[in-house]
């Protein structure tokens, strides 16, 4: 079993890091009034741990007999009907399920799921109307008509059904959703408290951690606990004991990424362009995000890069990435940002040996 | 088959030997077109039929006035062809033997008919529009003293009414029926006075709304029918004629393949000696000896030489101008005759230039393949061509023009740039293509989410012709060993790949969900854990001893629920070009026994793994069994069989007041109380009690069904192994209650009463059986 999920707090009172959060949730609960909730934060700080901890707290033991489903759903719209296929993750109180999967026709999961819910709505043991609780992943990426659509029903079903949303950026979130639920803002956690955790993981394992070890690797783990926690295990299969000087190894793509960034310093050319085109190519072969990809590749670029350049590609940087949330086909606009990049970085070369 | 098909071959061979000397004889003496006529008379092999025609026009006069009458045909009806092409020859031979086939042998014994390849009473004809299937249909049918009855789209084809009794009262659909199975009209009469008949449905994949039930009633009449049927369409693959294939010997034309060096194109001899025909009184065209004629000239110089003088302005055309026609029109042959006409009007000679200026845009649309639009755009003449080819050019496809010149446009060098040492300029211009694809990008999502269709023309613009018009100039490689042509778009290709991986990861991923440890999303689990996964599955089998590494692996992914594909899924998800396999260096002997272990925990594995996969026949149960097994207090070992008999259990309990028996229960208690009473106790003990006694889960009375399904089953299972000690105290009984109750729940099926008195006896006799020999 993977550390990460071994040590993963199940209950509100076990949680490590976000400790006044758990707290205030907890009093949330048990007031018996709990609104609609909108988590959000950096990847890796923590959101769904405290969801699951939350629907523990509210519903008992029986949050985690959950079951595993392909739903689908006939969806009549106007001439035609839509058939979406969705995994859901649901027990007897929750359902929870991440919308964006279907891609823009996220729409109709959103109004569908609510209304089946509030259809069967479940009494609890003494005989009041309880509520169903309803946890949407990913809500940032879910398109604006979506997210239009859960505006309503979230305010017309209020009664029956609850909803927790758990997202990375919440600026991706309308507006109205945004004042519709309780935000929950979720920090990263700071290296202190990642350095606290792991030497905790260590102390359970009976691990000799060399000093500085464990502040290395959350320092590179860009203040993810479950980056930190991972790549922690991850150094625990490659060598032990440790050394205090271990290479900590980045992900796969990470280490792609990066090659395809000193590509691309080394050379401007059409040539290498081409090639460059290949391994994005490969890296979207490989299922990582498109988002994620030109995120890192700014990243790698940067750290290579002379200060002057630095604005006017980070600008253009978000305007790729602006433009490939309206479009479709990722690889045309990373490959423009490249040509963009590249086209900049000669014409700079240029400008300054000659 | 293929000996008629041979037999055809040889025929057309013989006939294009004919061929050569039909043409010397019809080329040279034009000027007394009558005494040819005789020649070819006795040289043409078998048109019988329409020799009557054109003998009709024997004398000069009556020639004349006939001319006047066809002068003002359009040339594509004037010379249709009269004789069969070469391709009819199967045809031919399946109209020939349609009697003896389906009539004859119909009364003689259908035995030989059902293997008879040829034995289809229909015969369906596909192929682009204007290569002559009409023509051919009706040419072999009038060859062969068939009378061609044609039926086409203009014609309503729907289903004709269920009796034809009340007559055909106006309606097509049933003056088909009445012709095809009334055998008065088609055979029975006496066939000398009678010209046999061939129905001819033309266009039936044309049978749109007007028509319905148009194919079925098709087939319908061509299983009862006592004629022929002929069949054609443009495409045999369409959806409509799905069915309809089936009943029907399918021949398939192909284009006219016109060679532009070679002489042995078929549709510019065509042309080149139509020509010659127009010209007429002896002035004729050059027509090269070289050219092999086809099966289409014999029939224009026997018939066009024979009954037609021409009177008309004279066209003169170079048989270079008429391979570029035939090529322009893309094996078309009535749009070639059509255009030919059309320049005969206004000019006398027809040179090539003349051919190829007009049909540059009258050219058919779809000749402009994605290809040729890039090879232009981006040519170095694209930046002369004017704003409405381009787009014609970018909207010849619409959705694979973008694709190819996203795919190609860095490898243009562009001429407009001028000198370029350092390459700088090109690659700002790259940079600017590269943004404006991007836009058409933007702006197709834009056209086929919000179905926005006016700005087809700007998304066209974006992503081709400004890309185009930066770039376009001189391709050049940037490969080693690739050819300087375009590529074709790999995103296509690389966006199916994608597709599938995302597939799989989500299967990973529902895997991982259901092992209940895992909460993650899809994009974490790739992002973050892919990485370590890896690891734990693959490098113990490289470090460790062959025996531990397998146990660790496979006690890791019964863990997590995955499977040996899910293994593959991370392994793939985890390849790199240019980089190391992950796989490599795992000895294979290690790779195998991770197989075996992995399968020797199938069995109880089968229920974890939480395969979403609806299994055939099956509907609802995986799910189930999928939602029993992820309760935490459960026992992933638990048995179904165990599930089966708690249910069995509290059934029993809950049910046995509440009964009162049908007849069929009565008769089945008395029945069992006569057991009874010879001292028998239907008793039985199974397996697993104690197992499911831990497990309770009140259920309502009403799924009483499928409860004793299950029990029956379990019992009959029970009672069939009584070595093991099945027949003991502490028991389960199914007793005669229960089976009341089954009778209950059964009242309104027979069958049902019956199987369970029939199971209820089975376990009676086996039951007495295991007795005694216990």
């Amino acid at each position: 079993m993977l550390w990460v999920d071994k040590y993963r707090p199940k209950t509100l009172d076990q949680v490590m890091v976000h400790e006044d959060i758990a707290q205030n949730l907890k009093k949330l609960v048990t007031e018996q009034d709990c609104p609609h909730l909108l988590f959000y934060g950096p990847s890796g700080s923590g959101k769904k741990t405290l969801i699951m901890a939350l629907l523990r707290q509210i519903f008992g033991s029986s949050a985690e007999k959950v079951k595993v489903e392909n739903r689908t759903w006939k969806i009549d719209a106007g001439s035609r009907t839509i058939d979406l296929e969705l995994t859901t993750l649901s027990s007897t109180n929750h359902i929870e399920l991440s919308p964006s999967d279907v891609g823009f026709q996220d729409r109709y999961v959103v109004q569908e799921i609510i209304k089946d819910m509030a259809k069967t709505r479940p009494i609890d043991i003494k005989g009041k109307k309880g509520y169903k609780v309803l946890v949407l992943n990913e809500v940032d990426k879910l398109s604006r008509e979506a997210q239009y659509s859960l505006r309503r029903t979230m305010e017309k079903y209020s009664a029956s059904c609850r909803l927790i949303l758990c997202c990375n950026s919440s600026s991706k979130v309308t507006e109205a959703i945004r004042s519709r639920c309780l935000n929950v803002r979720i920090n990263a956690p700071s290296e202190e408290q990642i350095v606290k955790v792991l030497e905790f993981i260590g102390k359970k394992e009976g691990l000799q951690l060399p000093p500085g070890f464990a502040v290395r690797i959350a320092e590179k783990s860009n203040r993810s606990l479950r980056r930190a926690i991972l790549s922690f295990e991850t150094c625990r299969v490659q060598q032990y004991p440790f050394t205090s000087n271990q290479a900590i190894p980045p992900m796969d793509w990470e280490e792609y990424v990066s090659e395809i960034a000193s590509d691309i310093m080394r050379e401007q050319s059409p040539k290498k362009l081409f090639q460059v085109r290949g391994k994005l190519y490969e890296l979207l072969i490989n299922c990582i995000p498109s988002e994620i990809v030109l995120k890192r590749l700014l990243y790698e670029l940067l750290k290579k890069l002379d200060e002057e350049l630095k604005h006017e590609v980070s600008h253009w940087a978000a305007y790729y990435e602006h433009r490939m949330r309206l479009g479709q086909k990722a690889i045309f606009h990373l490959e423009a940002f490249v040509a963009k990049f590249m086209s900049i970085y000669k014409a700079f070369l240029i400008a300054t040996f000659g | 088959m293929f000996d008629m098909i041979r037999s055809s071959n040889a025929k057309a061979l013989a006939r294009g030997e004919a061929t050569d000397h039909v043409k010397k004889v019809a080329l040279v003496p034009k000027k007394s077109p009558q005494k040819a006529e005789g020649k070819i008379m006795s040289n043409s092999l078998k048109t019988n039929v329409n020799r009557k025609d054109s003998t009709t026009g024997a004398s000069p006069l009556k020639q004349k006035e006939q001319t006047i009458k066809h002068s003002s045909l359009p040339w594509t009806e004037k010379y249709r062809p009269k004789a069969p092409m070469t391709s009819l020859g199967i045809n031919h031979c399946w109209l020939k033997n349609w009697n003896q086939q389906f009539l004859d042998t119909g009364n003689k014994g259908k035995s030989k008919k059902q293997n008879d390849s040829s034995a289809k009473k229909a015969v369906l004809l596909s192929g682009t529009p204007g290569i002559g299937k009409t023509t051919s249909a009706k040419l072999v049918s009038q060859m062969l003293g068939f009378q061609a009855i044609e039926v086409n789209a203009s014609d309503s084809r729907g289903k004709a009414d269920a009796k034809i009794s009340k007559g055909i009262g106006g309606s097509n659909a049933n003056c088909i029926k009445e012709l095809v199975s009334n055998e008065a009209l088609a055979v029975n009469m006496d066939r000398s006075k009678h010209p046999k008949t061939v129905l001819i449905m033309d266009e039936v994949d044309g049978m749109s709304a007007g028509d319905r039930g148009g194919v079925a009633d098709l087939i319908a009449s061509i299983k009862m029918s006592k004629i022929p049927i002929v069949c054609i369409c443009n495409d045999r693959y369409s959806q409509k004629l799905k069915s309809l294939v089936n009943y029907c010997l399918l021949l398939s034309f192909r284009k006219p393949t016109n060679n532009s060096l070679g002489d042995d194109s078929c549709a510019s001899p065509t042309l080149s000696c139509m020509v010659s025909h127009e010209q007429g009184n002896g002035r004729v065209g050059k027509v090269d000896g070289s050219i092999d004629f086809g099966g289409w000239l014999i029939c224009l110089i026997v018939y066009g030489g024979g009954s037609f003088i021409v009177t008309f302005p004279i066209a003169y055309a170079f048989l270079l101008a008429l391979e570029e026609l035939a090529e322009r029109v893309n094996g078309d042959m009535r749009m070639a005759l059509n255009q030919l006409q059309y320049m005969s009007l206004s000019m006398s000679v027809i040179k090539y230039d003349d051919v190829r200026q007009r049909l540059l845009s009258s050219a058919k649309d779809e000749d402009i393949s994605p290809f040729t639009a890039v090879d232009k755009l981006f040519g170095f003449n694209g930046g002369k061509l004017r704003m409405d080819e381009r787009i014609d050019l970018s909207m010849s496809d619409p959705d694979l023009v973008p694709l190819l010149i996203q795919e190609n446009y860095i490898n243009y060098r562009p001429s407009s740039i001028g000198k370029d040492e350092s390459g700088m300029k090109r690659m700002s211009m790259i940079a600017r293509a590269a943004e404006s694809i991007a836009d058409g990008d933007i702006i197709n999502v834009q056209i086929r989410r919000y179905r926005q269709w006016q700005l087809s023309q700007t998304g066209s613009l974006t992503s081709c012709i400004i890309p185009a018009a930066l770039l376009h100039g001189q391709r050049e490689t940037l490969e080693q060993g690739e050819r300087n042509f375009n590529r074709f778009g790999g995103w296509l290709g690389k966006n199916s790949t994608m597709g599938k991986n995302l597939r799989l990861l989500e299967d990973l991923h529902v895997h991982l969900l259901a092992s209940r440890e895992f909460i993650s999303c899809r994009e974490i689990l790739r992002l973050e854990y892919l990485t370590i996964l890896l690891k734990q599955l693959t490098d113990p089998l490289r470090l460790l001893p062959k025996d531990e590494a397998v146990e660790k692996v496979v006690a890791f992914m019964n863990f997590y629920s995955i499977s040996q594909g899910d293994t593959d899924t991370v392994v793939e998800l985890s390849k790199f070009q240019g980089h190391t396999n992950p796989m490599d260096g795992i000895p294979s002997a290690v790779k195998a026994a991770l197989t075996r272990a992995y399968k020797e925990g199938n069995k109880l594995r089968m229920v974890r793994a939480a395969d979403l996969v609806s299994l055939p026949g099956v509907k609802k149960a995986p799910k189930k069994r999928i939602a029993a097994i992820l309760e935490p207090s459960e026992d992933g070992l638990a048995e179904e069989n165990g599930d089966a008999l708690a249910e069995n259990e509290e059934e029993d309990s809950s049910d046995t007041e509440d009964l009162e028996g049908t007849a069929d229960g009565k008769k089945l208690q008395s029945e069992l109380n006569s057991l009874n009473s010879k001292g028998i106790q239907v008793e039985v003990e199974l397996k697993g009690t104690e197992n499911s006694n831990t497990k309770k889960t009140p259920r309502g009375g009403e799924k009483v069904g499928p409860h004793l399904w299950k029990s029956l089953q379990a019992g009959e299972e029970g009672v069939l192994d009584p070595r093991e000690g099945c027949i003991k105290e502490k028991e389960m009984r199914i007793d005669y209650l229960v089976l009341r109750n089954a009778c209950d729940w059964c009242k309104w099926s027979p069958l049902w009463t019956m199987y369970f008195l029939w199971v209820s006896w089975r376990m009676v006799i086996n039951f007495v059986n295991g007795f005694s020999h216990g």
